[in-house]
């Protein structure tokens, strides 16, 4: 129902939202994408020397690089599986009422929730040995292995942080009322306090796989060949033209946004869906 | 714990020892048994190694590596390695042989085995403006000079001759910083220099200095591989008889160099 009058107090309440500044659609990647690498190389279109255009230069590497790109996907999504994995069991270790149990989970959520991802990757890549031999039986530990498992330590960190932090946000009668009808504890965690939790955590949990996503390329610093790594080989073997640098990056830029973007859209609707209005 | 169980534990200990022993004893039959040798190959050094567009390795480099499996009789494999990880990777024992621009150093002779003749040698020069005038290497005291990462002359250059050394990862993103002016000069090896002022594009640059450090490249094995350095040493000498690495480098672009010829003559 609304009200004739001037009086700001009378009139309905319209919560404030900000828009976003655009309302970028899939489909909008396609002019961007032609900016980003066609505008690059239009200042050296009218060069018109034997070499090949940087736009045509892209093309022949385009598929290589693309394969590189899956490759990130593949240690994204297998870090995210197994810090996601350990994590969760590490946070309900937090929540755990045994003192040793959630302090010592603390402790490790901590420690490597609060180191730089990259000295994580670097103690991952030469601490573990490039094979394992147990009992004449050689196990190998490709360097995309190693990645995984060294981003996967932050991941499982965070994913404690964001399993703790849920079960904390319910609001203490969820436990109590449970308690008054005999739930065990266990019970209790199962059935009543985490349903209501994955809700809760999706949004976050989606967000950390993009930051995850981006950061594997970290992983070329230590000389997996994914994305980047393949990048700086491209332009070394197109003998080091200055001009490929934008249009390369920019290529590599527009892969992560492509991938990235709709995940993060998603998670906003997400978190409107989810809101808890107190 | 139990004696039993610590006895069983020995034993597995002693087993797996001496099963690691046996596997490692010559590195020859573990590569026939396995049907592949392993080779760690530059991926980003043009025309030595480098990627096609299809991802595979190719250049000088890889050419000598499948001489050698094509030698032994098995396939070969290539693992791209960079300056800083290469030798790692063969003390681990990840690659069987490593070919990757390696300049022969008595430091580097203590931690790999480096089978005589050299293969290859290259010397140190600069990319500059002809504008600067650079005359001599005492030019660059205080300049800032744009390098790549891991190569040994960047240490050279700053300690002997005072440049400041801004090192990059790849030659891509070192010419760029040289046509943008962030750097007085590119310190690299002559060869690619001598390339790279043919192209009119870098029609203002020179290389205006002596090269120095003209030092010669050494391939390697793991130490104590004995018979796969003498059937290395036999293999290089080959090379030299035969003209294959001047044929190389004709067949990847490079001008013949006087090392290459030098040896050709020598071993002819």
């Amino acid at each position: 129902m609304t009200f004739k009058t001037d009086l700001p107090v009378m009139m309905p309440v319209k919560p404030h939202e900000p828009e976003p500044f655009l309302r970028l659609k899939l489909w909008h990647v396609v002019p961007i994408a032609l900016l980003c690498i066609v505008g690059t190389t239009l200042a050296f279109a009218a060069d018109g020397d034997a070499k090949q255009s940087p736009l045509a230069v892209l093309m022949n590497w385009a598929p290589l690089l693309l394969r590189g790109f899956i490759f990130n996907l593949v240690i994204s999504v297998s870090a995210m599986a197994l810090g996601t994995a350990v994590g969760a069991l590490l946070g309900l270790g937090q929540i755990s009422p045994n003192r040793i149990m959630s302090g010592g989970s603390w402790f490790v959520t901590q420690f490597f929730r609060n180191a730089p991802w990259l000295v994580l990757l670097f103690f991952a890549m030469f601490l573990l040995p490039f094979e394992l031999s147990i009992l004449g039986l050689k196990i190998p530990f490709p360097d995309w292995f190693k990645a995984i498992l060294g981003l996967s330590l932050p991941v499982m960190a965070n994913v404690s942080e964001i399993v703790r932090g849920a079960v904390k946000s319910l609001p203490s009668g969820q436990w109590e009322a449970a308690e008054s009808l005999a739930y065990t504890r266990r019970q209790t965690l199962w059935l009543i306090i985490l349903p209501q939790c994955v809700k809760r955590m999706l949004p976050p949990w989606m967000n950390l796989y993009s930051i995850l996503t981006m950061a594997t390329v970290l992983a070329s610093i230590v000389g997996v060949s994914e994305v980047m790594t393949l990048t700086g080989r491209a332009l070394s073997a197109e003998g080091g033209r200055p001009e490929l640098l934008a249009p390369f990056y920019g290529f590599v830029l527009l892969l992560f946004f492509v991938y990235c973007y709709p995940i993060a859209r998603y998670t906003v609707r997400l978190e409107k869906k989810f809101a808890v209005i107190n | 714990m139990t004696l039993k169980t610590i006895k069983m534990l020995a034993t597995v200990v002693v087993a797996s020892t001496i099963g690691l022993a046996s596997a490692s004893a010559d590195v020859l039959d573990t590569i026939k048994e396995r049907g592949k040798l392993i080779v760690g190959v530059k991926a980003d050094y043009k025309p030595y190694g480098f990627l096609d567009t299809s991802g595979a390795v190719i250049g000088i480099e890889p050419d000598l590596a499948s001489d050698v499996a094509a030698k032994l009789g098995v396939e070969v494999e290539f693992v791209p390695v960079v300056s800083s990880n290469r030798m790692q990777f063969l003390e681990q024992g990840k690659i069987d042989l490593m070919i990757a621009t390696m300049t022969d150093k008595p430091d580097r002779r203590d931690v790999v085995l480096i089978p005589d003749p050299n293969y290859y040698s290259s010397g140190t020069n600069i990319l500059s403006l002809k504008s600067l005038g650079l005359k001599e290497w005492e030019d660059l005291r205080g300049k800032p000079v744009c390098g790549i990462q891991g190569a040994f002359y960047n240490k050279a250059t700053s300690q002997n001759y005072g440049a400041e050394i801004v090192a990059f990862k790849g030659t891509a993103e070192a010419y760029s910083a040289l046509k943008a002016g962030n750097c007085a000069a590119f310190v690299y090896d002559d060869s690619a220099i001598v390339a790279k002022t043919n192209d009119p594009e870098w029609a203002d640059y020179e290389m205006p200095l002596p090269t120095i450090d003209d030092a010669p490249w050494g391939l390697a094995v793991q130490l104590g591989e004995g018979n796969f350095a003498a059937l290395m040493s036999e293999m290089i000498v080959d090379w030299h008889k035969s003209g294959r690495i001047l044929e190389l480098e004709t067949k990847w672009g490079v001008a013949n160099t006087p090392f290459a010829k030098a040896m050709n003559e020598k071993y002819k």
